[in-house]
């Protein structure tokens, strides 16, 4: 984890805002942006009731930390459909994997200091078997 | 092959319990446009899909809608995580207690079971297309409904979120429909 200080800061507690590029030369939200809103895409966007979307509310770290890959992972989540029908959108593709390299490191980050969350961290080595270690996602405890 | 990963696609943290809510929320877990029937539906279509994007589209789209019949789980697990014999009798769902106690099961706000009924293939490509973009919007409608019946904001956040997922998918489905005509494939 050679980058993990650039992405996370131990002396205030305060993790650094991912540094997102945009590379798309489309209307695009950056990852955070297009996460609360359940879209990146501001030509597709459209509201129901709230007015503006709600910001998430990180309760300590562990949460922050998956905040981050929440949204980095919900980037490539919509880029993909995206991509399935512009198969040939070169800066869609770049950006896609722009947004994999970032979210692989702050797996990485979160993994080591919280536990896996995937059944590919290298943390799962050790004396014990730590995926099956609380809190699992419908429990809310972080 | 599907691998799991321990985390929701959005994070869902309610505070609290809102029985009524998880027994409408159920329309979302076990009904005929629910999360559930979504990614069934697509997983089977697939097969049919005439060419790489439609068969990729397909796959994509039902792996998410997996994902968004685990963020509805988490919120009836919430909304209803300590709640009395006395409470779940009251907000209707005593017939859900005597057969399930406080388990998930997938049937719609009335009890009626899910059913394969809900997963239409009819193996025409352009037939299954149209019938998911109707199924996009049925299941926004359903969501805005939802909406309509809290103002629970812990509750509204996630209820947003996978609205406007309905909206974009709609909006795929669409280019795809429209691709295949075009190119007459
Ligand atoms: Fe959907």
């Amino acid at each position: 984890m050679n980058n993990y200080r650039d992405y996370y800061n131990y002396a205030n507690n305060n993790y650094n805002q991912p540094n997102y590029k945009n590379t798309l030369n489309a209307n695009i939200y950056d990852p955070y942006q297009g996460f609360i809103r359940g879209n990146m895409f501001p030509d597709l966007y459209n509201t129901y009731k709230l007015n503006k979307p709600v910001e998430i509310m990180p309760k300590n770290e562990q949460a922050e930390l998956l905040t981050y890959i929440d949204a980095l992972c919900f980037a490539l989540i919509d880029l993909n459909l995206f991509l399935d029908l512009n198969p040939n959108d070169e800066n869609a593709i770049r950006l896609y994997n722009e947004y994999r390299k970032e979210k692989d490191m702050y797996m990485r980050a979160y993994q080591d200091k919280f536990g896996p969350i995937s059944l590919d961290s290298a943390n799962l080595d050790g004396s014990t078997w730590k995926w099956i270690k609380s809190p699992w996602p419908w429990e809310c405890e972080y | 092959m599907w691998k799991y990963e321990k985390k929701l696609e959005y994070p869902v943290n309610i505070r609290k319990k809102d029985l009524k809510m998880a027994k409408y929320l159920m329309a979302q877990y076990g009904g005929p446009d629910s999360e559930l029937a979504a990614s069934l539906r697509y997983l089977n279509q697939r097969y049919s899909m005439p060419d790489d994007r439609g068969k990729a589209l397909l796959t994509d789209i039902a792996n998410e809608e997996l994902a968004h019949i685990e963020i509805i789980a988490a919120m009836i697990s919430q909304l209803t995580k300590g709640a009395s014999i006395d409470e779940l009798e009251k907000a209707g769902l005593g017939g859900h207690y005597s057969m399930h106690d406080h388990g998930l099961f997938p049937a719609n706000p009335n009890g009626v079971p899910f059913t394969s009924s809900y997963i239409e293939t009819s193996g025409d490509y352009i037939a299954d297309i149209e019938s998911d973009m109707a199924a996009e919007q049925r299941a926004r409608a359903t969501y805005e409904h939802l909406m309509d019946m809290t103002d629970d904001i812990d509750i509204l956040a996630p209820l947003s979120f996978l609205r406007q997922r309905e909206v974009v998918h709609y909006q795929r489905f669409k280019e795809l429909r429209n691709y295949y005509l075009e190119k007459k494939i």
